[in-house]
């Protein structure tokens, strides 16, 4: 990200620019605090004693020994901050110079550093601060000193886990092999790296180590007459609690006040600086995904509505995608844009038959997938037009506990990653008998059976023993085949495989193939079948649709598209195959890249990386064309439009 | 959703009855009496502690062959029913109350004081060893504890030491049961056994010491059935706990809060002087102070009656030289405190030829008897630099402060912080004010004050004992000392207490302790 | 995981012996010593030398702390100075109420912010995760001391709804309403710091979790969104989580002096800094060594509760 999307980013964080402007402002008075025009923080004045706020000359009110407060206030708050950035600065360099130093020497040294700052740890901090302020004796210096010397650990730690991940990288061994000496590898090469790291942990504890700084003081061991910061007025000022709160009362809220600002400036430069939040990593997706309000008005019209129509069940198409547009929304600036990630896309599935959907990544294959039962992540996604009608019942726009009465019963999933789509911490066998539970409302004896049942089903040796495994504990192809089976769990309608075999080896890929096979011939099941890899789908599909910038660009048979192939792409797809008889070929790929789908062309999407592209073609935009069973999108193509 | 709404309003209704219950609390009763201490006590044996706040509990578990009057710090019989000091003042021998039991049944008799002050004095004796016994000096003066009958018994003395009978009124000097000490060993502490008024029922560490009344109290009976101690630490938790009715009585009231309760008919605010002196050292080594003008100059440019009236709020008066008029019978009436007189103190400046270099003045945090020291050292810092004195403070937490006091402020400081309180009006002087109290030699005179002449006073009256033969030599030295100002003297504290209105014969002590036998609530 | 256990506190001790020396020599570079503290103003050279030698003072440090440490682990932790009983007998008694204090906030903070935590993740963007944000902030910038004499000031005295001080009432008192009524306003106050940190740690940890694909598996089984976030996703974010309570129950630890002293509560925090400021040396090392096991042991615990939680964690 660029110095300057970061700034923008940073001020769109109002919160954080809140925050910004309350440091800032703190900073300014402390700074002018010697030519404003205060009276003396330092002078008494008995007879002004313990003056309420709003007197005469004590606009703030007095303390104790007649001194204004509000002066006191400004001088206190310049002390506080001087001290708690020092504190910070010194725990920083000296808590993220053992962390280096730990990390790359590596051995002795970093056991025993490490051990040393264990220790540490384990001391209650306060004891080990105000140990350190007794021997020291009292003293605003001591204290801080004190404070330093405690929070040093947690630089230290952070500091050392960061650079452990990078000192295994090759630039490192890189920059040894060309000579640099150790401190300019750890100088630099890996304290740059690590720098973010720093500044997220200052961000994180400056407001805390002003905290305890105060603390301090307040217990009558930092500040010592007539200096005071904010935590010694608050501590004398508690003895008069009760005849005049205010002396206790502000600066408890000038301390509030200024670590509000500081942890709001600290939140914001994290989510500039931190990698991970800057990637959107802290986004949740919601239950379903979202649909276009203009669409949800339209499909609410009664005539859309079609209920599910028993009558005709048998002879509709059990799933019918009809122009799906999903987009996701992002925010630049001020504007939004959307990356059409499924931008019109059209099919049908029968009972009993397999459709294959084929394309690259990017296509938009598994939005499309995804989209069937709003599993696309809101935010950013959203469903703009379409309709999906399920034996005839539109499921775009239905209620929550419609899709739900739906998912993992009448259509399943099954997931490209088995590693990450079961959960780790639960048994693959109570993952299964989950949905065999709630669907079914069976009891927990009833959903062990049928998950053992099925387990049988797809083939898992020892499936008794392993009905208790963790995912962890099974390798890719068996824990793919739990996959399966959690699809299979409710005697679903529909399958939706999004790349099932993808992850696994090619002998475990047959495997899995002739299972699903089997499957679909004895269950009836309709089964989606997504791949980018057109020799696993020939095996098992009877129709293929292939997709390219989040449109079909062709559909027919397996056959029709294997010997015919219509759309150049499609063509371009079909000679990487390898055919059997030939020797091997050169490889060709395609040159270039599919377009950005937030800044697509007008007219044929591939056009830039078409070996038979005409002027015309970049004109307008191309419609399928229906040819006998199959359909193209190419204006060299001879047919009807669809 | 409905089910978890039900439980939370199920309970939250609970738990409000429960408090309910709990809040419709105990009453304390009219025989018990609650009394808020400042710390929680050390231990309950009379020779092993040195606090104030422990001698609040422990004369009334305890008694001594004498005990302070009430109302004074003149000394009258307790367990000892009549005295005779030898003429040359080095024997002392005590007529001993008869029929008198400790709380544990066995007999109070002459054998039994041989044991408290062996066990404190000898190193031989068997339980020496459950001290360490910090003020057992009070009594260096005794070579020897002698049973002469089981109702007599004798002191004998090295030298005459005239400040004995006031020792020993002294919670030091308080009377422990030997079968007790013999059966705890170590942890007599925690199971104290005394003659007094009353008897302990148990202690709740940080929590509270409870007490009830001995039913065979030889000086009558007890106005309350129980009193029960609690430390609270924070004088504000203090306060507000006695406002909230969770005491009935407590001490050390901070000066700021002492109008609250002046304004409220249900409190009864008490004042006393107490033998109490705040004042500061002067460096008469090096520095400024070596001369007796510029001395009497701070004198004049502190402006005390503001310190006591607006910083200490009242809670002390002005103080005019070494022996506070808690001691009545000593102290000098013809002296008054050194006025506030800016202008006579910037003459005495010049005439001291001070050349505006920075005094170091070195100010405590805290400490036993030291009042506000932090905003007083302010007060006295702002003071001092309005008539053109440049005063620099460093300051201490108290231990470390005493640290650095103790051995002299030569090298260190040109003035003090100190406080002091004493049981008779030797104490202060002697170790304090005499030539041979330099810290080289052992005291505490850490700035370095010589008059050979008070020297001679101080040891005249210490040997005398003849009560206004000594009250003459007293009244001397403090007219000396006043003129010398080897110290500036501020303050005498007033101790105050604030009690429940219904509180019935309470008074406060001039020693500072809380005589509870004969109080009452009604 | 007998073994894990076993071996795990075996390794406890060398920090612990680590910390006993710390604590030790910390002690004996204060200024000042115990027989100062005792005699106060009455410490003239010749009574410290007195009490000094009476309370063994005078020997050399190494053998103080050989001696020290050699009674330590048969279980006798010394005399303290200035209470005159085994310091054992007085860390044990300021332990409990600590302990009361401590746990009670924890277990607070642990409920309130997990809960505000799952609860922003869920309606990330809605008001609610606005007044998440907000509530977290105050939390973690407030100055507990003074928020303490604030809610005493509001609760006690101006309200009447809690008692001011103390752990249980004078009279009649010790019973466990009693005690409850006492701990509520210290309990929460200690709290408020933890909540926060724990809120924003569930909350972030929650959405990363929420993201992950075996929660959009979860989803595509139908179950209804209440499992998916409390089975599928809580559970795994509980894994990262506990790490970071094992922490914070050092900070409640530590933060308790605070309170402790504003609310006059028996503990042992209070007990430490006075014994630091009277020097007394055995009672600060006993205190400290205690305190520092428990720490310890806590973090052990997180450890294996962690394990239990996640059997990818080997032992």
């Amino acid at each position: 990200m660029s110095t300057s999307s970061k700034l923008r980013r940073f001020f769109y964080n109002r919160l954080a620019t809140v925050g910004l402007i309350i440091v800032l402002l703190v900073i300014a008075v402390s700074a002018m605090a010697p030519i404003l025009p205060l009276a003396d923080p330092n002078a008494t004045d008995l007879d002004l004693r313990m003056l309420p706020p709003g007197s005469e000359g004590r606009p703030l009110g007095a303390d104790e020994l007649g001194r204004d407060m509000l002066s006191r206030l400004i001088w206190g708050l310049r002390v506080s901050l001087a001290v708690g950035i020092s504190a910070t600065v010194i725990a920083a360099v000296l808590g993220s110079l053992i962390g280096i130093f730990s990390a790359f020497y590596g051995g002795v040294l970093d056991n025993t550093l490490m051990r040393g700052v264990d220790m540490l740890m384990a001391f209650p901090y306060m004891l080990l601060a105000l140990s350190i302020v007794a021997v020291l004796g009292p003293g605003l210096f001591n204290a801080l000193i004190a404070i330093s010397i405690v929070n040093i650990p947690f630089f230290a730690r952070n500091v050392r886990g960061a650079t452990v991940g990078l000192v295994r990288l090759e630039y490192v061994d890189a920059a040894r092999l060309s000579g640099k000496s150790d401190m300019q590898i750890l100088f630099g090469e890996l304290l740059p790296n690590v720098l973010p790291v720093i500044f997220i942990t200052i961000s994180t504890t400056v407001g805390w180590m002003i905290l305890e700084t105060a603390g301090l003081s307040f217990l009558g061991l930092g500040a010592q007459p007539p200096t005071a910061d904010l935590g010694s007025m608050l501590g004398e000022g508690r003895k008069s609690i009760l005849t005049a709160p205010h002396v206790a009362t502000l600066p408890g809220v000038v301390i509030l006040v200024l670590v509000i600002g500081i942890n709001l400036l600290g939140d914001g430069l994290r989510d500039v600086l931190d990698p991970y939040l800057r990637s959107g990593a802290l986004v949740s997706p919601r239950p379903a995904t979202d649909v276009d309000d203009q669409l949800r008005r339209r499909l609410d019209r009664p005539q859309n509505v079609a209920a599910p129509d028993a009558s005709t069940a048998s002879t509709r198409p059990s799933l019918e995608v009809d122009q799906l547009q999903t987009w996701f929304w992002q925010k630049r600036g001020r504007r939004s844009s959307a990356v059409r990630a499924a931008d019109g896309v059209s099919f049908q599935v029968e009972r009993g038959t397999a459709l294959g959907i084929m394309g690259e990544s990017g296509s938009g294959k598994s939005v499309t997938a995804l989209s069937i039962l709003g599993l696309v992540p809101t935010p950013p996604g959203r469903i703009m037009n379409g309709s999906i009608r399920y034996y005839g019942e539109e499921l775009i726009g239905a209620r929550i506990e419609r899709l739900r009465h739906y998912r993992g019963n009448r259509i399943a999933y099954i997931f490209q990653n088995p590693m990450t789509s079961l959960n780790p911490l639960i048994s693959v066998g109570e993952q299964i008998a989950e949905s065999v539970r709630y669907h079914q409302s069976v009891g927990r004896g009833a959903a062990r059976a049928r998950a053992l049942e099925l387990m049988h089903k797809v083939q898992i040796p020892d499936a008794e023993a392993r009905l208790d495994s963790f995912p962890h504990e099974l390798s890719g192809g068996m824990r793919q085949r739990i996959g399966i089976a959690v699809a299979l769990a409710n005697d679903p309608d529909v399958i939706i495989a999004d790349e099932p075999t993808t992850a696994l080896d090619v002998t475990i890929q047959a495997q899995i193939l002739k299972l699903l096979d089997s499957l679909r011939q004895s269950e009836g099941v309709a089964l989606v079948f997504i791949s980018h890899d057109f020799g696993v789908i020939s095996e098992i599909c009877d129709r293929v649709v292939v997709m390219y910038a989040g449109q079909v660009v062709e559909s027919g048979t397996v056959d029709e598209i294997y010997r015919r192939p219509l759309h150049p792409y499609t063509r371009r797809l079909m000679e990487c195959v390898p055919r059997l008889g030939e020797r091997a070929r050169t490889l060709e790929a395609i040159p270039g890249l599919p377009p950005a789908l937030d800044d697509l062309p007008h007219g044929c999407r591939f056009a830039d990386r078409c070996d038979v592209v005409m002027d015309e073609c970049r004109v307008a935009p191309v419609s399928l064309r229906a040819v006998e069973n199959r359909e193209a999108r190419c204006i060299r193509v001879e047919g009807q439009d669809v | 959703m409905k089910r978890w709404t039900a439980i939370a309003v199920l309970l939250t209704a609970i738990t409000a009855m429960a408090w309910a219950a709990g809040a419709g609390e105990q009453e304390d009763g009219p025989e018990t009496l609650v009394v808020g201490q400042i710390a929680e006590p050390n231990a309950l044996d009379p020779h092993t502690v040195t606090a104030v706040n422990d001698f609040r509990i422990l004369v009334n578990l305890y008694d001594g062959l004498v005990r302070f009057q009430d109302g004074s710090l003149a000394v009258e019989p307790a367990l000892a029913t009549d005295w005779e000091i030898s003429d040359d003042g080095t024997v002392y021998t005590f007529e001993l109350r008869q029929g008198v039991t400790f709380h544990d049944g066995t007999p109070f008799n002459a054998e039994a004081v041989k044991f408290n002050f062996d066990r404190m004095l000898d190193e031989s004796h068997p339980y020496y060893d459950t001290g360490p016994f910090p003020l057992s000096f009070y009594f260096s003066a005794i070579q020897e504890t002698r049973v002469v009958d089981e109702y007599t018994v004798q002191l004998i003395l090295g030298e005459p030491f005239a400040p004995l009978m006031s020792n020993l009124a002294y919670p030091t000097g308080l009377l422990v049961s030997p079968t007790a000490v013999e059966t705890h060993g170590a942890e007599f502490g925690r199971n104290p056994v005394g003659t007094g008024a009353f008897q302990f029922v148990e202690w709740q560490s940080n929590t509270n010491v409870t007490v009830e009344a001995n039913e065979n109290y030889w000086d009558g009976p007890v106005g309350v059935e129980q009193v029960i101690f609690r430390p609270i630490t924070d004088a504000n938790t203090r306060v507000t706990e006695m406002l909230s009715g969770g005491l009935d009585l407590m001490v050390e009231v901070p000066p700021d809060s002492v109008q609250v309760f002046e304004q409220r008919d249900e409190f009864t605010v008490y004042e006393q002087a107490g033998p109490h002196l705040w004042f500061l050292i002067l460096n008469l080594r090096e520095g400024p102070f070596t001369s007796k003008a510029m001395r009497q100059a701070v004198n004049y440019a502190i402006d005390k009656e503001g310190l006591v009236e607006n910083v200490l709020q009242g809670t002390a008066t002005v103080a005019d030289s070494p022996i506070p008029p808690a001691f009545d019978w000593a102290y000098n009436e013809d002296l008054d405190p050194y006025p506030y007189d800016p202008a006579r103190a910037q003459e005495l400046i010049e005439e001291a030829g001070y050349d505006g270099e920075e005094l170091v003045f070195y100010v405590t945090e805290g400490g036993s008897g030291m009042l506000d020291p932090v905003p007083m050292g302010t007060a006295i810092q702002a003071d001092l630099e309005a008539v053109g004195i440049d005063v620099s403070i460093e300051t201490y937490e108290w231990n470390t402060f005493l640290g650095r006091v103790n051995p002299g402020l030569e090298g260190k400081a040109d003035m003090a912080q100190m406080a002091w309180m004493t049981n008779d009006p030797d104490t202060l002087p002697f170790l304090a004010l005499r030539t041979a109290a330099w810290p080289e030699e052992g005291g505490f005179n850490s700035g370095y004050y010589s008059n050979p002449e008070v020297d001679e006073l101080l040891a005249q009256a210490r040997r005398s004992t003849d009560q206004s033969e000594r009250a003459r030599l007293y009244r001397e030295v403090q007219e000396i000392v006043y003129d010398d100002a080897p110290w500036v003297f501020v303050a005498n504290w007033q101790q105050n207490a604030v009690a429940v209105s219904d509180l019935q014969n309470f008074s406060l002590q001039p020693s500072f302790l809380l005589k509870l036998a004969p109080v009452s609530l009604d | 995981m007998y073994r894990y256990i076993l071996k795990r506190l075996i390794l406890v001790i060398p920090v612990l012996l680590g910390i006993s020396v710390i604590v030790f020599l910390i002690m004996a570079m204060l200024p000042g010593d115990a027989a100062q503290a005792i005699l106060g103003s009455f410490a003239t050279p010749e009574n410290l030398a007195r009490v000094r030698s009476d309370l063994g003072l005078d020997e050399p440090l190494v053998t103080r702390y050989v001696i020290w440490l050699g009674n330590m682990l048969q279980g006798d932790f010394g005399r303290s100075y200035t209470l005159q009983r085994p310091v054992l007998d007085e860390v044990l008694d300021r332990l409990g109420p600590t302990l009361l204090l401590a746990g009670t906030s924890l277990v607070l903070a642990s409920i309130m912010g997990m809960l505000a935590g799952i609860i922003a993740a869920m309606k990330q963007f809605g008001w609610q995760d606005a007044l998440f944000t907000f509530i977290v902030l105050i939390g973690i910038s407030t100055p507990s001391f003074w928020l303490g004499l604030m809610f005493v000031l509001l609760f006690s005295l101006n309200l009447g709804w809690f008692p001011v001080s103390g752990m249980t009432a004078v009279i009649g008192g010790g019973g466990v309403f009693d005690v409850l009524r006492h701990l509520a306003l210290p309990a929460v106050t200690l709290a408020v710091v933890a909540t926060g940190v724990i809120a924003r740690l569930t909350r972030s940890t929650m959405l990363e979790v929420l993201r992950k694909d075996f929660v959009r598996s979860a989803r595509a089984k139908g179950l209804p969104e209440r499992t998916v976030i409390m089975k599928h996703a809580y559970k795994n974010a509980l894994v990262n989580i506990i790490p970071v309570l094992g922490i914070q129950a050092g900070f409640v630890i530590g933060g308790a002096v605070y309170i402790e002293t504003v609310f006059q509560w028996p503990g042992i925090g209070r007990m430490l800094v006075n014994a630091i400021l009277t020097r007394d040396v055995l009672l600060v090392q006993g205190g400290v060594v205690v305190v520092a096991a428990i720490y310890v042991l806590i973090n052990l615990t997180a450890d294996v509760f962690q394990h239990f939680l996640d059997p990818r964690i080997s032992v």
